[in-house]
């Protein structure tokens, strides 16, 4: 009887103490966490993005979680699927769309987010979850000692001087991916829908030069420490990289087009605070934030509004030119053959070199 | 009669007792260990679509697309000779240090230090150290030019690989031949000396067979470490080596595909059985 | 001589030699005892003549041909090891065949040969099995038809009784006995046991401290030990310290003892063994005979030890001990009892402790 009673003073105690954090904590500040990629990307999105959202909004903290990849992102929640811890997920359009099939993102409307009407007709994906958020092209990287004269064209991957130099991240990784199709133009190869036998046949002649097609940490580090003289990679890290290492590597963006790469940014299906998690993505995916964003990363904006510096386009693909000679690309329709990619590749190309 | 009543009661409590000390183990092992590997069976029954989203249900799809794919029954079989390989590599290279060691009379305990120093450094640090060693600018192919040899590809191969996983792997196989160097008598080997045995005798008629405990444990510790490893691979084999467990981490990682990694993750877990069945013939046949 | 061992001597670094000027023979089917104690030396001259240590310096010869510089594999001769050093992972059997094996002698052969010689140490049943399923003295018993199955030119055991009970020692101790005599086997007997190799062998070595202290038959090392070391060694003795005079005797305390040898000068060690002193009744009176030895004392303790009474005797010389055998006829000395100790003059063994010159 007696120790009923102590324990339930004591609960009600418990109750007494919490309640006023409880409803301060809610009142005053509402938590969500935002997960993309970790290293350059994050040290940047925090300092031009995440900060000056809090700083507008203090009533919402942002925490940010690096994730090395995309699939190392939705893995992350597929273990939280009853409880998830996240919110917000930047990540590229063909895990996104995984993630979407799966139920573990919800779609998003122009209605919960007026700021999707202002975002360029290429940012909205259909069966995607989230809106476009960034827009990257695959670029080469080159050691500045070795080429007298900058590369203009993806063929200079052939050219036999550079044999047991070149890096290469091979299928299933995206980079050889919007590789194959690269190649599979260069060929002639036609619809990549239909067929990519020219690409691959082209790649297995590159295959002998190649010294790696895992280069580790990345492809980027690879060309900058000189261990190869020239590789693939995305434009935004690469532009980043090679003005770190200005007197080492420098970006080619090749005359024959490129592929772009696209990342979203999804709202998790399951968040706790569903608002403040929609007005950070508004946010995201503004003008201001789009510009400041690329202006330090190099990522093309998607918001037809930003006002970007002619310098920091002339690193993007942005420029009207370049983007005329953007290779289209349905990245989901790819997805759904990147198995057979990655195989062909295992039997026609690596196994060249 | 009274006593063996005493008897029984006694037995019942201990067995109570025993439950209750193994209790805590039991359930470790079923909470960090079972469950898990339960979990991972599980998954290998779901199936993916293309693009990498996981299907509900339960079905056979996943399994049926893999045995029927006979890229994976090569990768299968390459994971295992190379595993095999690089196991015999390691053993060739650490028995005759691991005997010496055994029998050295002064500073063993610091000869056994060095021997293990090795483990004190994380296997990612190591590899990158063999990557510093035997890539183009490398050491070593700066030495084999100076004597005007031109080397084969030392790194991004399978012979980056096994150089380096045999490095990686040789600390675990000197420690179990040392463990297993201890029925190893030199009053015997003298008895085969008195007998007529010359050195090549004594060590194929004797010291070989005494050892074969150890060798045999080095071995399985060292096959399973080589055949589940995938750093070392990921980061010499330059995307040339493709084994059951890079192609495990390239499933569940790059592509998404948990099925089939749950799946290729189960039939490493087979070729383990496999490997232990081995292991617990030959050891009563070296019995 | 069929073994010959000529300055032999082992040096390990800069200490002292652990065997130093070591020079015997040995004639065909003779057994050799290498006695003393440990550290003397006598294991690693075994292993000198086995091959299994290099000599520093020396030969070793047998049957006239020089084996000093051929390896143990090539010398055929059996070693049985203290510790029987079986091969833990072959049966009894192929233990036993691994010397003919080596000898590539014929499979049918071997089989033969193999069950023979289990047949002369009494253990043809246990062919099939392994070492750890034997008892100690079967062990050794393969471990001694190992040895002699390959038909050695010697055959060396060292010290191969010492990890038996004493009773399987004394009836292994005969059995190897028999089979040396039988086979008219060459053989090198290591112990620090002087009753094991008194009993079975027929000439001992006596080493001390890497040296030869004497080498004879048992008899010669019990009855003429050359050495007080030797004296000591091969059984309990009384020591007494005296003084040479003139006339032959000599003077240890207030008595005068005569010993075997007749003169000398200076100071001089005397040896009696207990078992050889006679005790009786001082009041008792006998004439003394010029071969006799004769002194009075007082017991001060008695030791009973079953088949002997063990005395401590306090005589004007110094402190004696006697043995006497027990008998039910006799009642023993008491301490304070005052008694007679006599001896023969040939049990007294003289040493002289000064350097003659």
């Amino acid at each position: 009887m007696q120790n009923f009673t102590r324990r339930k003073v004591l609960a009600l105690g418990a109750v007494g103490v919490a309640m006023p954090w409880v409803t301060r904590a809610s009142a005053q500040e509402r938590k969500i966490t935002v997960a993309a990629y970790s290293d350059i990307f994050e040290d940047i999105y925090k300092r031009t993005v995440i900060e000056p959202f809090m700083k507008a909004n203090p009533g919402i903290r942002v925490d940010y979680m690096g994730m090395p990849t995309s699939a190392q992102n939705l893995g992350m929640l597929r273990a939280q699927k009853a409880a998830p811890q996240i919110d917000v997920c930047i990540m590229d359009v063909v895990v996104a769309k995984a993630g979407g099939d799966e139920g573990i993102y919800k779609p998003v409307t122009a209605e919960q987010l007026p700021v999707m009407k202002q975002l360029v007709p290429a940012a909205l994906i259909e069966g995607v979850p989230g809106p476009a958020v960034t827009f990257d092209t695959i670029v080469m990287m080159y050691a500045l000692s070795k080429f007298p004269t900058p590369p203009t064209s993806w063929k200079e991957l052939w050219n036999k001087q550079h044999a047991g130099r070149i890096a290469i991240d091979a299928p299933p990784n995206l980079l050889g991916v919007g590789l194959t199709l690269i190649a599979n133009k260069l060929a002639g190869g036609g619809d990549y829908r239909q067929s990519i036998d020219k690409g691959i046949q082209l790649l297995g002649e590159m295959a002998p030069l190649v010294q790696t097609w895992d280069p580790k940490p990345n492809p980027y580090a690879a060309v900058a420490n000189g261990v190869v003289d020239l590789g693939i990679g995305y434009n935004a890290r690469a532009q980043t990289i090679s003005k770190q290492n200005a007197d080492r590597m420098a970006v080619a963006m090749p005359e024959e087009g490129s592929i772009a790469q696209i990342n979203t940014i999804n709202l998790v299906n399951g968040s706790k605070q569903p608002e403040a998690a929609l007005q950070f993505m508004s946010y995201a995916l503004s003008a201001e934030a789009q510009a400041t964003f690329t202006e330090a990363l190099y990522y093309v904006p998607t918001n037809k509004g930003a006002a970007i510096s002619e310098e920091a386009r002339k690193k993007t693909a942005a420029t009207p030119e370049r983007m005329a000679r953007m290779i289209d690309v349905d990245w989901i329709e790819v997805a759904k053959f990147r198995d057979k990619i990655t195989e062909q590749w295992r039997r026609n190309v690596i196994s060249r070199s | 009669m009274t006593v063996s009543t005493a008897d029984e009661g006694t037995r019942s409590s201990g067995g109570r007792l025993l439950i209750t000390l193994l209790l805590p183990i039991v359930l470790l092992n079923v909470i960090a260990f079972i469950a898990p590997v339960a979990n991972l069976v599980a998954m290998s029954f779901r199936e993916a679509t293309a693009t990498g989203s996981m299907k509900e249900g339960v079905d056979l799809a996943t399994w049926s697309s893999l045995v029927a794919d006979t890229y994976y029954w090569s990768m299968l079989w390459r994971t295992v000779w190379i595993g095999a390989l690089i196991t015999l590599i390691t053993l060739v290279l650490s028995y005759p240090l691991a005997l010496f060691v055994s029998r050295a009379e002064r500073a063993k305990a610091l000869l056994i230090v060095l021997c293990i120093s090795p483990l004190l450094i994380s296997a990612v640090v190591r590899t990158y150290g063999w990557m510093v060693i035997l890539g183009d600018q490398g050491f070593l192919q700066a030495l084999l030019r100076s004597f005007n040899v031109t080397p084969p590809r030392l790194i991004n191969s399978q012979l980056g690989v096994v150089i380096g996983m045999t490095e990686i792997l040789m600390p675990y196989m000197i420690l179990s031949l040392l463990s297993g160097f201890g029925k190893l008598d030199t009053t015997l080997e003298q008895a085969a000396e008195t007998l007529g045995a010359g050195p090549l005798t004594v060590f194929r008629r004797i010291v070989l067979p005494l050892s074969m405990p150890g060798v045999l444990l080095g071995c399985l510790l060292c096959f399973v470490l080589a055949v589940s490893s995938f750093i070392t691979p990921k980061m010499l084999g330059g995307g040339r080596v493709a084994l059951l467990a890079t192609e495990i981490y390239d499933q569940a990682i790059v592509t998404l595909n948990w099925p089939v990694a749950a799946c290729l993750s189960v039939l490493i877990l087979v070729v383990f059985g496999t490997a232990l069945l081995f292991y617990g013939q030959l050891s009563k046949i070296v019995e | 001589m069929y073994l010959e061992v000529e300055s032999l001597e082992k040096r390990y670094g800069h200490f002292a030699p652990s065997v130093s000027d070591l020079s015997f023979s040995l004639g065909q089917g003779e057994l050799l005892g290498l006695l003393g104690p440990s550290g003397c030396g006598k294991t690693t001259t075994l292993r000198m003549i086995s091959g299994l240590v290099q000599a520093t310096s020396g030969k070793i010869k047998v049957g006239g041909q020089d084996v000093t510089g051929l390896p143990t594999y090539r010398r055929n001769m059996g070693v049985m090891f203290q510790s029987y050093a079986l091969f833990p992972h072959m049966t009894i059997a192929e233990n036993v065949a691994f010397g003919l094996q080596m000898r590539k002698a014929r499979h049918a052969d071997i089989a033969k040969r193999v069950e023979s010689a289990l047949a002369m140490v009494h253990l043809s049943g246990v062919a099939e099995r392994k070492p750890r399923e034997l008892s100690g003295g079967q062990q050794q018993r393969v471990a001694l038809a190992r040895a002699l199955v390959i038909e050695p030119d010697i055959l060396l055991l060292d010290e191969p009784l010492s990890n038996l009970d004493a009773k399987l020692r004394d009836n292994m101790r005969g059995e190897i006995r028999d089979i040396q005599q039988r086979l008219r086997m060459t053989t090198v007997f290591v112990t620090h046991d002087q009753t094991e190799a008194m009993a079975i062998c027929d000439r001992i070595i006596v080493m001390n401290r890497g040296k030869l202290e004497q080498i004879g038959t048992p008899h010669d090392i019990y009855e003429n030990p050359a050495t007080p070391m030797v004296a000591e060694f091969v059984g309990r003795i009384n020591r007494l310290e005296g003084q040479w005079r003139n006339d032959g005797a000599v003077a240890v305390g207030d008595s005068l003892i005569r010993a075997k040898d007749d003169g000398g000068t200076g100071r001089v060690l005397i040896m009696i063994r207990p078992h050889r002193i006679d005790l009786s009744a001082s009041d008792a009176k006998s004439a003394v005979s010029p071969e006799e030895n004769a002194i009075n004392g007082t017991i001060r303790h008695v030791t009973y030890v079953g088949d002997t009474f063990q005395y401590e005797v306090a005589t004007t010389g110094g402190l004696l001990h006697v043995e006497k055998a027990t008998s039910s006829a006799t009642d023993p000395f008491q301490p304070g009892d005052t008694v007679t100790l006599r001896w023969k003059t040939r049990d007294t063994l003289t040493f002289s402790t000064e350097v003659a010159g």
